[in-house]
């Protein structure tokens, strides 16, 4: 704990499992969530300078594990300043009434050595659907758990991007999403 | 033309006019576009015209390389011998940079896209690897240097085309004919 805190105060969105003997927190400053769009047959990359995790992972206890986000959307890194604004405005993300996307897992299962999938609901411009995140976990040299894992989604599914965005020829359909965490080890 | 011939009996070969023209209008024209479209509200036709920009950005890059090589084996004529020698190393340098600024003006695009997290796709054909990881900051330091290096660019071209006008219609000698899309028929290669 006395070093997870050297990580709160920058962002100040470590959160720690409550109530659970095993809980784990996330490193948020080594931790991120990135975006690939395709804009006309090119790859856009984005991230989320903000966002808060909820993680327990329990290898040998998955019906308690879970990851849960969520991810301020106005804190969105584009390509430009332009693109910023642009995403915030009602066609898309429309930050005013929905600024925040949450992610609340519902089961993490193991499919194979090291290899686990997240399955929960996904909220964004108030739509919910469910996901799946296809998890792999590996060891850094700190004893830290790393999880990376990606995931593809249809941004038209939760209204993003309408009216003359919506053709999927100018910014595609599918947008990827990349997450990496690092869970310090349990105590 | 009977000045170039009685001058010094050579001049640049047919490819070398023909990439010089090709070069000087898509330099025109990407430069036009850039200023163009960095104002578009964001749309489609804003995307398209980046991606235009950044074809011809690259296909300036890779014509200048072959440039480059065919100076190598077919050096340009000699500069005619009334020029005064400032004059030559002058040109010399000028010429230098402009061939400098062709490289890394592309290059300097290139960067700011890979550093604003969005990739080249040659032609709409052919991914080019990100030469920098997505990087705001760093990506407004290239945009600037983007800029400054054409505004240069504009003015060395100036420079470029004034001195041509001169020698065509002040000095009378064969530089700017040499180079004549007209001399394409005429000497051999």
């Amino acid at each position: 704990m006395v070093l997870l805190r050297s990580f709160i105060p920058t962002l100040g969105m470590l959160l720690l499992a409550a109530g659970q003997a095993g809980a784990q927190g996330v490193l948020i400053d080594r931790s991120e969530i990135r975006f690939i769009s395709k804009q006309m047959g090119v790859n856009v990359e984005g991230r989320f300078r903000r966002w808060k995790a909820n993680i327990v992972f329990l290898p040998k206890d998955l019906a308690a594990s879970k990851a849960d986000f969520e991810i301020d959307l106005g804190s969105i890194d584009l390509a430009s300043d332009e693109a910023e604004t642009e995403i915030k405005r009602p066609s898309w993300f429309d930050t005013v009434k929905f600024p925040m996307a949450k992610f609340v897992s519902s089961a993490v299962r193991n499919t194979g050595t090291d290899k686990y999938e997240v399955a929960g609901a996904l909220t964004i411009k108030g739509v919910t659907r469910d996901a799946v995140v296809p998890i792999t976990m590996k060891k850094d040299a700190a004893g830290n758990s790393v999880a990376e894992g990606s995931f593809a989604l249809k941004r038209l599914d939760f209204k993003v991007g309408e009216g003359e965005w919506a053709d999927p020829d100018t910014v595609a359909n599918e947008v990827v999403v990349r997450v990496r965490m690092v869970l310090p080890p349990v105590k | 033309m009977t000045t170039a011939v009685t001058n010094s009996g050579a001049t640049y070969t047919r490819t070398a006019i023909a990439l010089h023209w090709l070069v000087a209008a898509l330099i025109v024209g990407g430069f036009t576009l850039g200023l163009s479209m960095v104002g578009l509200p964001l749309s489609r036709q804003k995307l398209q015209w980046y991606a235009w920009h950044k074809w011809i950005g690259i296909t300036v890059f890779l014509l200048s390389c072959v440039r480059l090589a065919w100076r190598w084996v077919h050096p340009p004529p000699p500069p005619p011998p009334a020029m005064p020698r400032w004059q030559v190393r002058a040109a010399h340098w000028a010429h230098g940079v402009l061939y400098v600024l062709l490289l890394v003006i592309p290059l300097t695009g290139w960067l700011f896209s890979s550093a604003s997290g969005v990739q080249v796709v040659y032609l709409g054909v052919v991914p080019l690897p990100d030469l920098l990881p997505k990087d705001k900051a760093l990506a407004g330091v290239l945009r600037d240097c983007h800029v400054w290096l054409n505004f240069t660019l504009l003015a060395l071209v100036c420079t470029h085309v004034a001195a041509a006008l001169k020698h065509q219609f002040v000095d009378g000698d064969a530089v700017l004919t040499n180079m004549w899309p007209a001399a394409i028929s005429k000497p051999p290669r």
